[in-house]
């Protein structure tokens, strides 16, 4: 990686700073004003208003919340992010066993969506003005026009149903033992462990919501694709490639697809964002154990403290794959890179 | 055998009986080491030609007869793989456009390395080979610039690396088609003689495509010129530029300004060159309509090519020849006004500053000025012209004038009053006084604007309070004065030519009876017979209305043309600047000489073009 890239990168992570404090504030804040009270759920039916006072003061719920906030954060930077109040563990494990799984699915999506919609693209360019072209293209509309939670459900209704090729429900085939957790990321713990039981149905497991997933990224990733293609095979260097006596595909690929490439990047970088916000619903209807499920079952709990950390942890991500974007998008532009 | 022999081509465009010929009947032949030059003006169909040996004609377009043999072989019928088999190999390309024909994503090693591939050369000799290449069009360094990319060069390097290119496989045949036309005049120099020396050295046979008859008589040894896609005139270089006998070639001609000599008033032809929808309605010569001899016979049928010299030939009629020299050579001494009225523009030692940009820890980089400690005075009735290639800081000076930069340092006075930028009283005084033509009428004018408001938008600001009548008045005037026909009125932009975009654009400036105009580059887009039309309005305003202008341009014979004193700029400093004639007659500054020794000049015996310069 050049410098420049080096230089971006640092830039982002400085930048990011900020906003991550005013997110945790953000959150922090709407959550102390909501009209629900998880200590007072957590406690048994018989528990006195004494008891209750006891607990407030444990979890340091009586003081303002600023202070509150600062206590809070103040823990967070020395690593301690909590104990969940629901499911009676420390945040940081919970977490750290649900991230892996939501960025394996979220990973898995994005290769799945960004190459479909690479061939889908290429594929309507080389048939455009033809009916292929418009198969695609009312194919690409009907993928669009339907929300992908509704895609994850006719997806298990055909795969998992009608032919039960396969599974769609959890991560793994019941039965199964885990690796050794050596990453903490299932696939290539078993892959680094040679578990190719485990790989195969982790990966099985994961190619329906993953599907769900890159539905929503594959019909525009294909359609910025198509229409930067069209407008740079008007390229004045494309012609004059042509002119050379350079054959058609090389032009495509050398020449095209390297310049069409950069609007179609910025796009992912874009939806990328979008997907983290995806697998809430996704994860929920395949029961994935994942961040997703971690935070439905957070907020139906009122548990706070999860809540918190699971929503900076989204921040994170986002803002992680922009940055990623980014890098990607200044490596394939040298205007950027050299400037 | 001949390299390249056109056979009776002709171009149609669109499908059925009566469609347009775009290029009618065309016949020439270019041996090898020869070069044959193509000239018109835009909507002329030189371009036609490299599009049919290239197969890129625009779509509906097609060879309806005739044929194009390449070393004896019909390149209209040969199956496709074969002609992409001669694409880059026996026949090379020189673009227009340097910069946009190279990738900007792609590292000059890479795309010369693909060119070589392409063309055999085996993978470890790629990169000597080019580096060679390189050096031997004159590029400083070669071995670096093959890891640099398109747009870190300048657009005279870019074209160096495309003729280096295009010469790459020692091809029979090179079709250049405008390739100086985006490039500054000494540029234009240096790549002329590039392309001239390689291709004497290879024996190339060269198709060298322009509007600019003065340069290919300079560069070809034969000539070839088109007129809305007939041949008009062909012959040796030499004999055309001399004695040129069709009406048009004349015409094209005497459009040019000279860059010596007494100055006379440009010859305009009427109108513009027919568009191709109008192709079938002319049944005759297709010059007939615009011909200053205009012989009835010529409009009804065709006339044949007719020799006149020896290999010469013009397209042309027994009467038409003979009054084609009166038609043109009447024209009337310049009468340049003497009336300079008071002074409306004073500019005392304005400098334009650029800071560098920040770097990520925020430390600015050396940055670059503009335009360093500038004066220039204009007065009512005075046309005062600003000289530079790309990069001169003169369209930074215009802005400085019209207030849409601020200046580092200096002053600057409208009638007297100081006057800066984003100031509302400021704006005010410029408002009364200046106005400004833009370069581009395509991106100056809205297009979603019909003319009539378009010419009169000065008159939508609130103190002016105009009725819909008297705006409808002011825009006929105003078309009226810049030679406009009323009819074009309710028409938008996309519907007007090249040249009656920038009269559009001339009369909206005109709108508030400014008394100077700021014009930058506003004759450069335009043909060269457009462009005395629009040169010659400029001093009939003046006449009409004592306006000053403040004329921008790259183009010495233009401001010679136009302008009483002129002042020369070269990486923002004013490098010479005093009346006109004095400047050309005699050039004190190096770089005037040499801005001036890039020019063509007409007398045929001066040798040109002068000794290439290493960049």
């Amino acid at each position: 990686m050049s410098r420049i890239a080096l230089q971006l990168l640092f830039r982002r992570v400085l930048l990011a700073i900020p906003i991550l404090l005013c997110v945790s504030a953000l959150v922090f804040v709407i959550l102390r004003l909501l009209p629900a009270d998880p200590v007072a759920m957590s406690l048994p039916p018989g528990a006195t208003a004494e008891d209750l006072a006891k607990l407030r003061q444990a979890f340091g719920l009586d003081r303002s919340i600023p202070e509150q906030y600062l206590i809070w954060l103040g823990k967070l930077l020395t690593g301690d992010f909590g104990g969940s109040i629901y499911f009676r563990r420390p945040v940081l494990d919970l977490v750290s066993k649900a991230l892996p799984a939501t960025i394996e699915l979220v990973f898995l999506g994005l290769v799945l969506g960004v190459a479909l919609g690479v061939a889908g693209g290429l594929a309507m360019f080389a048939w455009r003005g033809r009916a292929g072209e418009q198969v695609l293209d009312l194919g690409t509309s009907g993928l669009m026009a339907i929300p992908e939670f509704l895609w994850a459900i006719l997806l298990i209704l055909v795969f998992g149903v009608a032919l039960p090729i396969l599974p769609f429900i959890g991560r793994l085939s019941p039965g199964l033992s885990l690796p050794p957790p050596v990453t903490g990321f299932l696939l290539l713990d078993s892959a680094i462990t040679l578990r190719l039981d485990v790989l195969g149905s982790a990966l099985r497991h994961m190619v329906l919501p993953a599907t769900a997933l890159a539905i929503g990224l594959a019909p525009l990733v294909m359609r910025v694709l198509r229409s930067s293609l069209m407008e740079v095979i008007q390229e004045d260097y494309i012609t004059q490639a042509r002119l050379r006596g350079i054959p058609e595909h090389t032009i495509l690929v050398r020449h095209a697809l390297k310049n069409a490439a950069l609007p179609t990047i910025s796009l992912i970088g874009v939806q990328g964002g979008f997907m983290f916000g995806g697998t809430v619903l996704v994860e929920m209807i395949f029961a994935f154990p994942g961040m997703g499920n971690l935070m439905v079952d957070a907020v139906r709990n009122h548990d706070l403290p999860v809540i918190q950390v699971v929503g900076l942890v989204y921040c994170v991500l986002v803002l992680a794959i922009n940055a990623v974007v980014d890098v990607v998008y200044l490596m394939a532009n040298p205007k950027l890179r050299t400037a | 055998m001949a390299t390249l022999e056109a056979r009776g081509l002709t171009v149609t465009a669109g499908r059925g009986e009566n469609v347009p010929k775009v290029l009618r009947e065309l016949s020439f032949t270019v041996e090898r080491g020869q070069v044959l030059g193509l000239v018109g003006e835009s909507g002329a169909g030189k371009s036609m030609i490299g599009r049919v040996i290239g197969r890129s004609l625009p779509t509906g377009f097609r060879v309806a007869s005739g044929s194009l043999l390449f070393e004896g072989q019909d390149l209209v019928g040969l199956p496709a793989d074969r002609l992409t088999g001669l694409l880059g190999d026996r026949i090379a390309f020189i673009p227009q456009e340097p910069l946009t024909a190279l990738n900007p994503v792609l590292t000059i090693g890479a795309q010369f390395g693909e060119h070589l591939e392409r063309i055999g050369v085996p993978r470890g000799e790629r990169r000597a080979r080019a580096a060679a290449a390189l050096k031997d069009v004159r590029l400083r360094d070669p071995d670096a610039l093959l890891d640099l990319y398109p747009f870190q060069l300048s657009g005279g390097m870019c074209q160096r690396v495309l003729i280096a290119m295009a010469f790459a496989s020692e091809p029979a045949l090179i079709v250049a088609d405008e390739p100086t036309t985006a490039l500054d005049v000494s540029t234009q120099a240096t790549v002329v003689q590039i392309i001239r020396r390689m291709q004497r050295d290879h024996g190339t046979a060269l198709l060298f495509i322009t509007h600019d008859l003065r340069l290919a008589s300079r560069v070809c040894d034969d000539l070839l010129v088109l007129y809305a896609g007939d041949v008009v005139e062909r012959g040796p270089a030499a004999d055309v530029s001399a004695a040129p006998r069709h009406p048009y070639t004349r015409a094209l001609q005497a459009a040019n300004p000279p860059l010596a000599g007494t100055d006379r008033r440009l010859v305009t032809l009427p109108d513009q060159m027919p568009g191709i929808s109008r192709f079938t309605a002319l049944h005759g010569c297709r010059f007939a309509p615009r011909c200053p001899v205009a012989d009835p016979t010529c409009a009804t049928a065709v006339p044949p090519l007719e020799p006149v010299g020896t290999r010469h030939v013009v397209r042309c009629v027994g009467e038409c020849l003979a009054k084609a020299a009166e038609a043109t050579v009447a024209a009337p001494a310049l009468v340049r006004g003497d009336a300079r009225g008071e002074t409306v523009l004073t500019v005392e030692g304005v400098s334009k500053h650029y800071p560098g940009k920040r770097d990520w820890l925020g430390r600015r980089g050396p940055g670059a000025d503009a335009v360093k400690g500038a004066d220039v005075t204009v007065a009512a009735g005075e046309f005062v012209g600003v000289v530079g290639e790309s990069g001169s800081g003169k369209s930074t000076l215009a802005k400085l004038v019209m207030g849409l930069e601020e200046p580092t340092s200096g002053r600057i006075a409208i009638d007297g009053k100081p006057v800066i930028a984003n100031d509302p009283a400021s704006r005010e005084i410029r408002l009364g006084a200046l106005q400004m033509v833009f370069q581009d009428p395509q991106s100056a004018l809205n297009p979603r604007r019909p003319v009539e408001r378009l010419v009169t938008q000065s008159l939508e600001a609130p103190h002016h309070a105009t009725t819909e009548a008297e705006r409808l008045a002011r825009a006929r005037s105003l078309m009226l004065e810049t030679g406009l026909s009323p009819d074009l009125l309710d028409r938008y932009p996309s519907q007007l030519s090249g040249g009656q975009k920038q009269r559009v654009n001339i009369a909206r400036a005109l709108c508030v009876t400014p008394r100077l105009l700021v014009a930058d580059e506003i004759v450069s887009g335009l043909d060269v017979s457009v462009q005395a039309q629009i040169l010659n309005l400029l001093l009939d305003l003046r006449a009409a209305r004592g306006i000053g202008l403040l004329f921008i341009s790259h183009d010495l014979a233009v401001v010679r043309y136009l302008c009483d004193r002129v002042m020369v700029m070269k990486n923002g400093d004013v490098v010479e600047a005093g009346p006109t004639e004095e400047v050309f007659s005699n050039p004190r500054h190096p770089y005037t000489r040499a801005l001036m020794a890039a020019v063509p000049p007409e007398d045929p015996t001066v040798p040109w073009p002068p000794e290439v310069v290493e960049s």
